[in-house]
């Protein structure tokens, strides 16, 4: 009998320990983070809009008056650029290293003269462009991302039914493109 | 004979049984640590960041959500009403009040894993700051219920529990911690089945 106690107790000992690992280890086999559904539509360096079901990678508007475009992008060979500009409500720019950390976001009150206009660079490379700015970036923000890969989700809001369109060019016409001199 | 080897097997099932049924419980259960809760309302302002702690990073991974960056906006979301009950799809709720200061803020309603609960395009699945109506002291009231409503109706068409979704958008909310006397709307039920 004593013999039962003991091992029950050791078998949750064991199940505590791998309770924590599997918690830790978690994010790095799911398959299914974030990282990997915008990869998964297979759209590097172009803002990708979702639509209002979720398509085959389980992305989707969630909200009903967001309209969301993602844009997988890496700055192993260069920064990249993020450009938008229209006549919408309300926009909103988040950048997310490959784990799904927030980098960096911003509204369009944030932003110069409400126009998107970012360059995600690493470290290194925003040294380069900061000892000779290129004229083309004056008016834009420069971002530090550590981690190479990552993503960028822009949001649109649409509050009324009449504001369909814009939204849906303002998604269009924005640009997610690695940036060259 | 067998003593050994069951007493090994027993050991061994407790722990890979627990240790696998806690780490998923404990991810459906909760977002993580680190939510602000106001009345039934709840949110997790550090999900999207480094420092999320290990249950947080673990629940997105699984979830797989584009989540809010800080200047963006901030999710609340209730699932219980203000007694603490669950929100059941065939009663009616009031949401009623104001909410923290934000330039917009969009309502709707989800099912248990988030997904919005489309009840059709011909009736009210949502409403925003926008087009709420509002009386004279700007405060609204929300009618959540599956039977048509006048003034702001969000129309419910599920079975079983669901959650209310209100997310706040460029709100300084999101970046600070002092949320204790920020007031959320309140949510009251007023009825159940078709009465």
């Amino acid at each position: 009998m004593r013999s039962v106690l003991f091992v029950t107790v050791l078998g949750l000992v064991g199940a505590a320990l791998l309770h924590i690992i599997i918690v830790l280890a978690l994010p790095q086999f799911t398959g299914r983070d974030a990282y990997t559904r915008v990869l998964g539509l297979l759209e590097m360096d172009s803002f990708f809009a979702l639509t209002s079901t979720p398509g085959p990678t389980g992305l989707a508007n969630d909200d009903p008056y967001l309209r969301t475009a993602v844009c997988s992008f890496s700055i192993e060979d260069g920064p990249a650029r993020f450009l938008a500009s229209g006549n919408v409500p309300f926009w909103s720019l988040a950048v997310f290293d490959s784990n799904s950390n927030e980098v960096f976001s911003m509204n369009d009150h944030t932003a110069v003269n409400g126009k998107l206009d970012l360059v995600v660079a690493t470290p290194i490379q925003l040294v380069e462009l900061r000892k000779s700015p290129p004229e083309a970036l004056a008016q834009s923000i420069m971002v530090e991302m550590k981690e190479q890969d990552g993503y960028a989700v822009l949001r649109a809001m649409a509050p009324v039914d009449s504001f369909e369109e814009q939204v849906r060019n303002f998604l269009a016409e924005s640009n997610c493109e690695p940036f060259r001199r | 004979m067998f003593r050994i080897p069951f007493l090994v097997a027993l050991s061994l099932a407790i722990a890979f049984g627990g240790g696998i049924a806690s780490a998923v419980w404990a991810l459906k259960a909760t977002v993580g640590f680190g939510s602000i809760a106001i009345g039934p309302w709840v949110a997790f302002p550090e999900a999207q960041t480094a420092n999320a702690d290990p249950y947080a990073k673990a629940h997105r991974a699984r979830a797989g959500e584009l989540l809010y960056g800080g200047a963006e906006g901030l999710m609340f979301s209730a699932q219980v009403d203000d007694k603490g009950e669950k929100l059941q799809a065939s009663c009616s709720y009031d949401v009623a009040g104001l909410t923290p200061q934000a330039r917009f803020w969009t309502f709707y309603a989800a099912n248990d894993d988030g997904q919005p609960l489309r009840p059709g395009s011909d009736l009210p699945s949502a409403l925003n700051s926008w087009t709420v109506l509002r009386s004279e002291n700007s405060n609204f009231t929300i009618h959540v219920s599956p039977n048509a409503q006048p003034d702001n109706w969000l129309a419910i068409r599920h079975s079983g529990t669901f959650r209310l979704v209100l997310t706040l958008l460029d709100t300084p909310t999101a970046g600070s911690s002092g949320l204790i006397d920020l007031a959320m709307p309140v949510i009251t039920r007023t009825g159940c089945g078709d009465a």
